[in-house]
C-alpha cells in the first residue's frame, strides 16, 4: 500500500515537472521573438483526479534561484502531501499563493518563474491565464516533427481538465481524426488552420481520408461530396415508385400528441391516524409488573403490535413489482399472489387531546417538500420517532403515520390491525 | 431482534383474524374501452415488441397485442432462433461425425436423437419468449393475447384468445403485423410434406430426399440442417445465384462451391412449373428457365422458401381505408406513418428489407418519431447473414450493384487459408472481400464467406456507419490470432498490400 502511494507520488511528481518542462519550451520560442518575459507557474495535478488543493509551505522565496531537482513547493490534497520539484534551473520570480493557501484550483496560476540570469526586474509578467501557453504548445507541435511521439502524451497527461477549465469554446473536431487522415497529415505537414479548411463529407461532419486527398489535390474535388450523397440516398428506403397513389402529402403536423414536459409530482404526504385507546396495555403492564417483577415498556408493546400489524399489508396504490416479482410471475413461481407485502410502518403516538404540559405537542407537518423526499424517491415510512411517553395518556392516544398519497390504505390497514391488537388482547404480545 | 423472535406464535393466531380485509378483490381487467392509451401495437414480433419495451421506457401507457399467444414473433418462434438452434446442433453433429480423425479425436457411435434436439431448441425458444414477457411487465406494458382489427382510426377491436372480445383506444397506433411464407401456387402446403420454413423445424424424423424450392437464406440454412442430419437434398432455384439478390456473386459461387461439397445438389436457372404431392413421393415438374428441357424432381418433403410476404389479414385495414402496395406492403412515408398521420407501420408488413434486426431498428425510430419528433435508420448500412456452414454475411453494396449503378470500384480479398486462426482451427474455407471507392478509399461494401462471418460483419458495419476508409480498418490493430485478421488484411489489401498473402 505504501509503495503503490509512493509510486504515485514520484509519477505524479513527474508529471509536474514534464508541465514545468513544457512551459519552459514554450517561453524559449517567445524570448527569441520579444522581451524575456516570466513564465506562469499553474498549481500542478498531482494525480489525474486531483482537482484542487492546498500549499502547504514554499520552499523558495521570491527572488531565489532554484536548481533543476530543487523542491519548490509542498502541496497537500485531501489524500496526502506532496514536494514539487524543479525540472530545470531558475528563479522563483513572485508568489502568488502564499503558504496555507486553501483549495487552490488545478491550472491556477500560483508563480511565476524566470530563467536563470534573467533580469527580474526587466520581465515582462505574463497574463494570468493557464490557456494561451497551452494553445501555444499545440500549435508549435508541427513544426517539431522531430519529436513527434513524446508530444502528443505529454499533451494528454499533463492537461486533462484543462479544456474545462478555460472559457474558450470546445474544439472544432470533437472526436479523434481517423487513422488514415492522421497519417496524411502528419505525411503532407498539414498544420490545423489547413484542417479547418478541409470540407468533411463523413457521417455527421466527420473529416475523411478522401475529404484530405480531394484537398491535396490528390483526387478531383468533388468526388468525395459524390460519394456523400449516394450513401445520403442509400441511407433512405426508397419509397420512390410505390405501385399506388402516394397519399396526399402528409400534413406537416408533427405529432399529434406533443406530451407537456411531465412535471415532477411533487409528493403529498397525507398524516393518517387512528385514536387507539392504550388502556388494556397499561393494565397488562401492571399485571406483569405485579406478578413478574419486571417493567415491560409501553413502547414494547407498540413495537410488537406494529411488527403484527406490518405482516401482509394491502399494496401501495403505486406498488412495483420488482424484476425479482416479475420474473418469478413469468416462470409461474409466484404462488403467493403479491396483493400483499410486509410494510415497515411505526406510528407516531401522542395523547388525545395533546396535554400542553405534560408533553410536546405533534409538530404540525410543515406544507413545504423537503428535497430528501423528492432525492429518497417513495416515501415508504415515517421517521421511526421514539415514542414520547410523556404524551401518552392511559386513555385514548392518536398514533398516526406520515405516507404519500397512494400509501393512505395500507396504513390505514395497519392502523386498524395495530388497534385491534392494542386494545384487544395486548397480553399475547409478551407472552 | 428479542420482539422478533417471540413473535411468530402470536403472529399465526393473530393473522387469520386480518385475512378477510387484507384481500382485496382480485378483478383482472384489459384495458376498459373508455381509457385512451399513448401507443398500442399491433403485432409482439420484433417490431412490436421492441417498439412496446421503448416506448414504455419512454414513460408512454402502452399496449401491444399479440395473437400466437408467444411474444417475439417469427424472429422467435419459427425463425431466427430455432433455426440457429437446429443449425448449431446439426452443424455439431455432422463435424463429429465427418471431422473428428484429424483433430486426434476418436469418436465411438455418434448417433441422432431428433426428438431431443428439437427440446433443445424448444428450450431456447421457451426462455426467450419468456424473457420478453418479463421485459413487458418490467417496462409497465400492457400485454393482450388476441386478434387485433381496426374498429375505427382510432379504436382496435381485439378477439380474444382465451374468448370474449375487448377494445382499445389509441392516440397512437403502429403496425406491426410482420409477413408470412410466401405459397407456391399449385402445392398446399401442410406443414409435414409440403413445408414452409416453419414445418422445416418441426420435421418428426429425417426425410431421405428433400427438395428446397428457392436458394435464398432460408432455403440454405433449412436445407443445410435437413441435409446435416442424413436428407438428401437439392436446391431448385430460379435465379442464377444462390443466397438471393443482395449476396455478392463472387461470394455466392464461392458458397455454393462449399454447400455442393457438403452433399447438398444445386439446380439454378431453374423453374418449378407444377407439383404433384398425391402419391408417396412429391412430384415437381421443374425446367430450365431459358428454356431447357424439362425434368421431374421426386422427394419425401418439399420447402417452399420462395420469400416471403407482408401478413396484413384481418387487421381491417380496408376499415379504414389504408393503402398497400401490389405486393401488400403498407403504405407509408418516411416517418413510418400511413395515410393516418397518428397509424404507423413497420417492419415486414411494410418496405425494406424484412430482416429482425432492421424490424427492430424501424421499432426504436417509430416511438422516436412518436415522441420527439425525429428517428433514424441508416438503410444503407443493414448487415445480412446467411448462418451456414461456412457462415456468409454481407453489408454495403454488392460488385454487381456497383457495376449496373456504373459506380467505379476497387476490391480486395483476403483468404482464410492465409489466416492463422483459421488454420489452427482446420477451417479455413472463404474469404473477406472488400469494396471501396478507387479515389478516396471510402468503404463502400464488405462480403464474407467463412468461419464467424456474422461476428465478423459488425466490425464492416460499423466502418460503413463512420463513413471509414480502409486504410482507416488496416490501420486499426487487430488481435492476434483471430479470424479477424483477415478482415484488416483484406483492407490492407485493398488499399494497398496484405502482408500475409
Amino acid at each position: 500500500m505504501a509503495a503503490s502511494f509512493a509510486t504515485v507520488c514520484r509519477v505524479s511528481t513527474r508529471l509536474v515537472s514534464r508541465r514545468v518542462t513544457q512551459g519552459a519550451a514554450v517561453r524559449g520560442f517567445r524570448t527569441s521573438a520579444a522581451l524575456p518575459a516570466a513564465q506562469n507557474f499553474t498549481m500542478p495535478a498531482l494525480s489525474p483526479t486531483m482537482t484542487e488543493g492546498n500549499i502547504a509551505t514554499w520552499k523558495v522565496k521570491e527572488g531565489d534561484g532554484f536548481a533543476a531537482g530543487d523542491v519548490l513547493l509542498e502541496i497537500e490534497t485531501d489524500k496526502a502531501s506532496m514536494d514539487v520539484e524543479a525540472q530545470e534551473d531558475g528563479i522563483m520570480f513572485k508568489i502568488f499563493e502564499g503558504d496555507g493557501t486553501k483549495g487552490i484550483q488545478v491550472g491556477t496560476r500560483i508563480g511565476l518563474l524566470a530563467e536563470p540570469g534573467d533580469d527580474i526586474s526587466q520581465l515582462e509578467i505574463p497574463a494570468d491565464e493557464s490557456k494561451p501557453a497551452a494553445k501555444e504548445a499545440k500549435r508549435e507541435e508541427p513544426s517539431q516533427p522531430l519529436k513527434p511521439t513524446e508530444n502528443p502524451p505529454q499533451k494528454k497527461a499533463v492537461n486533462p481538465s484543462k479544456p474545462k477549465k478555460s472559457g474558450q469554446k470546445a474544439p472544432k473536431l470533437a472526436y479523434p481524426l481517423y487513422p488514415s487522415v492522421e497519417h496524411l497529415i502528419k505525411e503532407h505537414k498539414l498544420d490545423e488552420s489547413a484542417i479547418s479548411e478541409i470540407t468533411p463529407t463523413g457521417p455527421q461532419g466527420r473529416l475523411l481520408k478522401g475529404d484530405v486527398l480531394a484537398y491535396l489535390g490528390a483526387i478531383s474535388k468533388g468526388r468525395p461530396s459524390e460519394i456523400e450523397a449516394r450513401f445520403n440516398h442509400n441511407a433512405h428506403l426508397d419509397l420512390s415508385n410505390i405501385k399506388l397513389a402516394k397519399p396526399a402529402a402528409a400534413p406537416p403536423a408533427k405529432k399529434t400528441d406533443k406530451p407537456a414536459a411531465a412535471e415532477f409530482p411533487i409528493p403529498k404526504d397525507l398524516l393518517v391516524s387512528l385514536p387507539v385507546s392504550l388502556a388494556a396495555v397499561i393494565e397488562v403492564q401492571k399485571k406483569i409488573q405485579d406478578n413478574l417483577g419486571t417493567f415491560m415498556p409501553l413502547s414494547t408493546f407498540v413495537s410488537r403490535a406494529a411488527e403484527l400489524a406490518n405482516d401482509e399489508l394491502p399494496l401501495a396504490g403505486n406498488f412495483k413489482p420488482t424484476a425479482d416479482d416479475l420474473f418469478n410471475q413469468v416462470l409461474g413461481l409466484d404462488k403467493v399472489d403479491p396483493k400483499v407485502s410486509r410494510g415497515y410502518y411505526m406510528p407516531q403516538i401522542s395523547a388525545l387531546p395533546p396535554s400542553s404540559f405534560t408533553g410536546v405537542a405533534p409538530k404540525p407537518k410543515s406544507a413545504k417538500v423537503d428535497i430528501i423526499d423528492f432525492l429518497a424517491g417513495t416515501v415508504k415510512r415515517s421517521a421511526p420517532k421514539s415514542l414520547r411517553t410523556s404524551g401518552i395518556s392511559t386513555g385514548v392516544n392518536t398514533f398516526s403515520l406520515t405516507v404519500s398519497k397512494p400509501e393512505e390504505k395500507r396504513a390505514q390497514a395497519f392502523l386498524a390491525r395495530l388497534k385491534v391488537v392494542l386494545e384487544n388482547d395486548p397480553g399475547r404480545l409478551v407472552l | 431482534m428479542l420482539s422478533s423472535r417471540l413473535l411468530p406464535r402470536s403472529a399465526v393466531r393473530a393473522r387469520s383474524a386480518f385475512r378477510p380485509s387484507t384481500l382485496p378483490a382480485i378483478v383482472r381487467t384489459y384495458a376498459s374501452s373508455s381509457e385512451e392509451k399513448d401507443l398500442v401495437i399491433i403485432g409482439g414480433g420484433v417490431a412490436g415488441y421492441v417498439a412496446a419495451i421503448k416506448a414504455g421506457q419512454e414513460g408512454m401507457k402502452v399496449t401491444c397485442i399479440e395473437k400466437r399467444g408467444m411474444l417475439g414473433g417469427t424472429c422467435l418462434n419459427v425463425g431466427c432462433i430455432p433455426s440457429k438452434s437446429l443449425l448449431n446442433n446439426s452443424h455439431l453433429y455432422h463435424q463429429i461425425l465427418h471431422d473428428t480423425k484429424n483433430r486426434g479425436i476418436e469418436v465411438g457411435d455418434v448417433k441422432l436423437n431428433l426428438k431431443e434436439m428439437m427440446k433443445a431448441k424448444d428450450t431456447s425458444v421457451t426462455g426467450l419468449t419468456k424473457g420478453i414477457e418479463f421485459l413487458f411487465k418490467k417496462n409497465g406494458v400492457e400485454y393482450i393475447k388476441g386478434t387485433g382489427t381496426f374498429a375505427s382510426e382510432n379504436e382496435i377491436k381485439v378477439a380474444l384468445n382465451e374468448g370474449g372480445e375487448t377494445s382499445v383506444k389509441g392516440k397512437n397506433i403502429l403496425i406491426a403485423t410482420g409477413s408470412e411464407a410466401t405459397p407456391f401456387p399449385g402445392l398446399e402446403i401442410d406443414e409435414k410434406r409440403v413445408i414452409t420454413s416453419t414445418g422445416a423445424l418441426a420435421l418428426e424424423k429425417v426425410p431421405e430426399s428433400m427438395v428446397v424450392i428457392g436458394g435464398g437464406i432460408i432455403g440454405l440454412e433449412m436445407g443445410s440442417v435437413w441435409s446435416r442430419l442424413g436428407a438428401k437434398v437439392t436446391v431448385v432455384e430460379f435465379l442464377n445465384q444462390i443466397g438471393g439478390p443482395g449476396m455478392d456473386a463472387e461470394i455466392a459461387k464461392s458458397a455454393q462451391k462449399l454447400l455442393k461439397k457438403q452433399g447438398m445438389e444445386f439446380k439454378l436457372g431453374t423453374k418449378v412449373n407444377s407439383g404433384d404431392n398425391s402419391g408417396d413421393k412429391i412430384k415437381l415438374e421443374v425446367d430450365s428457365s431459358k428454356g431447357g428441357k424439362p425434368e421431374t424432381l421426386e422427394a419425401d418433403v418439399v420447402l417452399v422458401a420462395i420469400g416471403r410476404r407482408p401478413y396484413t389479414a384481418g387487421l381491417g385495414l380496408e376499415n379504414i381505408g389504408l393503402e398497400v402496395d401490389d405486393r401488400g406492403r403498407v403504405v407509408i412515408d418516411s416517418e413510418y406513418r400511413t395515410k393516418a398521420a397518428h397509424i404507423r407501420c413497420i417492419g415486414d408488413c411494410t418496405f425494406g428489407p424484412m430482416l429482425a434486426h432492421k424490424a427492430e431498428e424501424e421499432a426504436v425510430a417509430a416511438v422516436e418519431y412518436i415522441k420527439k419528433g425525429y428517428g433514424h435508420v441508416n438503410y444503407g448500412v443493414i448487415p445480412s447473414v446467411m448462418y451456414t456452414h461456412p457462415e456468409v454475411a454481407w453489408v454495403g453494396q454488392n460488385e454487381q450493384e456497383l457495376k449496373s449503378q456504373n459506380i467505379p470500384y476497387k476490391v480486395g480479398t483476403f483468404p482464410f487459408s492465409a489466416n492463422s486462426r483459421a488454420k489452427t482451427n482446420l477451417d479455413t474455407e472463404g474469404m473477406v472481400k472488400m469494396l471501396a471507392d478507387p479515389e478516396t478509399d471510402r468503404l463502400l461494401g464488405c462480403h464474407i464467406i467463412g468461419p464467424n462471418a456474422g461476428e465478423m460483419i459488425a466490425e464492416a458495419t460499423l466502418a460503413l456507419e463512420y463513413g471509414a476508409s480502409t486504410e482507416d480498418i488496416a490501420r486499426t490493430c487487430h488481435a492476434h490470432p483471430t479470424l479477424a485478421e483477415a478482415f484488416k488484411e483484406a483492407a490492407m489489401a485493398t488499399y494497398s498490400k496484405a502482408i500475409h498473402f
